[in-house]
């Protein structure tokens, strides 16, 4: 066989070989003048919100003389931080619950069982995420001002206990499940709930993570729902709304208070994310294009 | 039919209904249902505070809103953001993309960072990035030390600034996101390709024009598709940084901001609603009009 440094004559390919890894370093350097971008704004937030207060005003940049946590002791104080992590919770993990209940027994009625207007279902299904959100914000509002859940977390729960793009991609998954395994087990007497449970939903775990994680972190970012819904009861209020609380139109006012409540928001966050990191890019990304 | 092999029937496709019934309850109640009543509403002025006081004005609401400046400005307004966000936010991932490629595997972490953004709330990266950028903050305060800036800039109160601004803001948060989808699309692309571009001795600007951005496209689709549907319905953002109408020349007015301010602020749910279904024309006709130009592409 003819290798390719004996094509190109070994001094070419040296040659070659250090433009390639030349390149390979300026590569790294943008990358990490990037990353630096991306680090700096996180570094900044941490770092402040261990700064006395006059500090974060005067010396910004500057790491704390003394590191002091002023700043959360207010949150701490100002609001009742349990009950907003709380609220979010309940929020988010009883919406993911139902969704990855709701949407896997729709999904695994379009993807493995027969009837009538089955496919009919799907299209107008398909089509409804046409639709912009925007368009059911007013009428919605006034439909829950009526039933007289606003101010309630079920006017926030249960629109959004199903959603068709979670069923698209779990459809999508659970037609590749063959079809041999679930006769199969019909055949063992499973009835269509036996079938669901014992094995598509087991055989599902990828896609069922991929839906939780697009599900919780959208109910846990979610800002404008529990603005309409939940504003005027500060006990209903979740982190989102928290952190809001503190932003008033005078720079500087509330500083300390601001950076240590963007801090305990998002580290959390960002530690579920380094631990899934892979799930939660196949969730954020790989999936949408499959 | 008789009425045993109708029972037969139902009783035979009965799992299939049950498993999906709950989308159609849900859908018929706050899909269907929400969708009639908000073109209902659009004949009436309607409050809460009064409710008996609803008042049929016929096409009133849809003249007003095609005659409402401050609605084609909020128009506008979201036009001007998307434009520079989608070539930023492009330009950049396309680009990080293109180099954590080139260093393949060692290229693992620094996707893993460039994530983090992506997966922190609105509220937050709106708070910490509007601080960053704000005449007080670090950015303004370099510049201003290096000489490239010669007095702070107060964005916020800026007729043409604050849209940009909020742009590049957002540009940070989003293009960790664009980058893994690009970079997905580019491992896919079959390498022979690329050496068979070289054997007819094309240098690397006619690989990235005539192999690269050809064989994105689905991404590229997708990422302009997805733009169009959330970016205009744009909220938070405008919402967290000026009052309800956008600010004093109404410069970060957004349609939904607009919507939300007629609602809650003039309680005009009417009108409001009319509003939601202009917006969500536009919408439409402008994902309709990315198909087809897409369309055109391909054939």
């Amino acid at each position: 066989m003819v290798t390719r440094s004996q094509v190109y004559g070994g001094r070419f390919y040296r040659a070659l070989k250090i433009r390639k890894n030349l390149s390979r370093w300026i590569a790294y350097f943008i990358l990490t003048l990037g990353g630096g971008v991306v680090v700096y704004p996180f570094f900044y937030m941490v770092m402040n919100s261990f700064k006395p207060g006059p500090e974060i005003l005067h010396a910004p940049m500057k790491l704390p003389s003394r590191w002091v946590v002023t700043g959360y002791i207010a949150v701490w104080r100002e609001l009742q931080v349990p009950l907003l992590f709380r609220n979010s919770l309940i929020l988010a993990v009883s919406i993911t619950l139902l969704n990855l209940f709701f949407d896997s027994l729709a999904a695994y009625a379009l993807s493995k069982l027969r009837f009538p207007g089955r496919d009919t279902l799907f299209n107008l299904m398909l089509a409804t995420l046409m639709i912009p959100g925007v368009l059911f914000l007013i009428p919605t509002y006034v439909i829950m001002y009526r039933l007289g859940w606003v101010g309630h977390f079920r006017s926030l729960i249960i629109p959004a206990s199903i959603s068709v793009y979670n069923i698209f991609l779990m459809k999508q998954f659970m037609q590749r499940i063959p079809d041999e395994l679930i006769d199969a087990a019909r055949i063992d007497g499973c009835g269509e709930l036996g079938v669901y449970f014992r094995i598509v939903l087991p055989l599902s775990r990828p896609v069922l993570t991929t839906v939780a994680i697009l599900t919780f972190m959208g109910s846990w970012n979610d800002f404008f729902g529990p603005l309409l819904y939940l504003m005027e009861d500060p006990s209903k209020w979740t982190v989102q709304l928290g952190l809001q609380y503190f932003n008033t139109s005078i720079p500087g006012e509330n500083a300390e208070q601001i950076w240590a409540a963007t801090t305990a928001i998002t580290v959390p966050l960002v530690l579920l994310y380094f631990l899934l990191q892979d799930q939660f890019m196949k969730a954020f990304a790989g999936m949408r294009l499959k | 039919m008789t009425k045993s092999s109708l029972w037969k029937a139902i009783n035979k496709y009965k799992w299939g209904y049950l498993f999906i019934s709950p989308w159609i309850l849900l859908f018929g109640a706050f899909g269907l249902y929400p969708l009639l009543l908000s073109f209902y509403l659009t004949f009436f002025t309607y409050n809460f505070i009064e409710p008996q006081a609803q008042r049929f004005v016929g096409l009133g609401n849809w003249i007003h809103g095609f005659l409402d400046p401050l609605f084609w400005r909020s128009v506008f307004n979201i036009c001007y953001n998307q434009a520079i966000f989608i070539g930023l936010t492009f330009c950049i991932s396309l680009g990080v993309a293109l180099l954590l490629k080139q260093v393949g595997a060692g290229g693992r972490l620094y996707r893993t960072v460039y994530f983090v953004p992506t997966v922190c709330s609105v509220v937050v990266v709106m708070t910490v990035g509007g601080y960053l950028s704000s005449p007080e903050g670090p950015i303004q305060a370099y510049l201003l030390n290096l000489g490239l800036l010669k007095e702070p800039i107060h964005w916020k109160f800026d007729k043409w600034l604050s849209m940009p601004v909020l742009a590049v803001i957002n540009s940070w948060k989003w293009f960790g996101i664009q980058t893994v989808i690009f970079l997905a699309g580019l491992i896919s692309i079959d390498p022979t390709l690329y050496e068979a571009a070289a054997i007819d001795g094309a240098n690397a600007w006619d690989k990235f024009w005539h192999i690269t951005i050809p064989q994105l496209n689905p991404q590229i689709v997708f990422i302009l598709v997805m733009n169009g549907i959330y970016g205009l319905q744009m909220f938070t953002e405008v919402y967290m940084n000026f009052d309800l109408y956008g600010g004093i020349y109404h410069q970060a007015l957004t349609p939904v901001l607009y919507l939300y301010a007629v609602a809650f602020d003039q309680s005009n749910m009417g009108y409001a609603s009319t509003l939601g279904l202009m917006l969500a024309g536009l919408i439409f006709i402008l994902t309709m009009l990315q198909f087809r130009f897409i369309q055109r592409e391909i054939d």
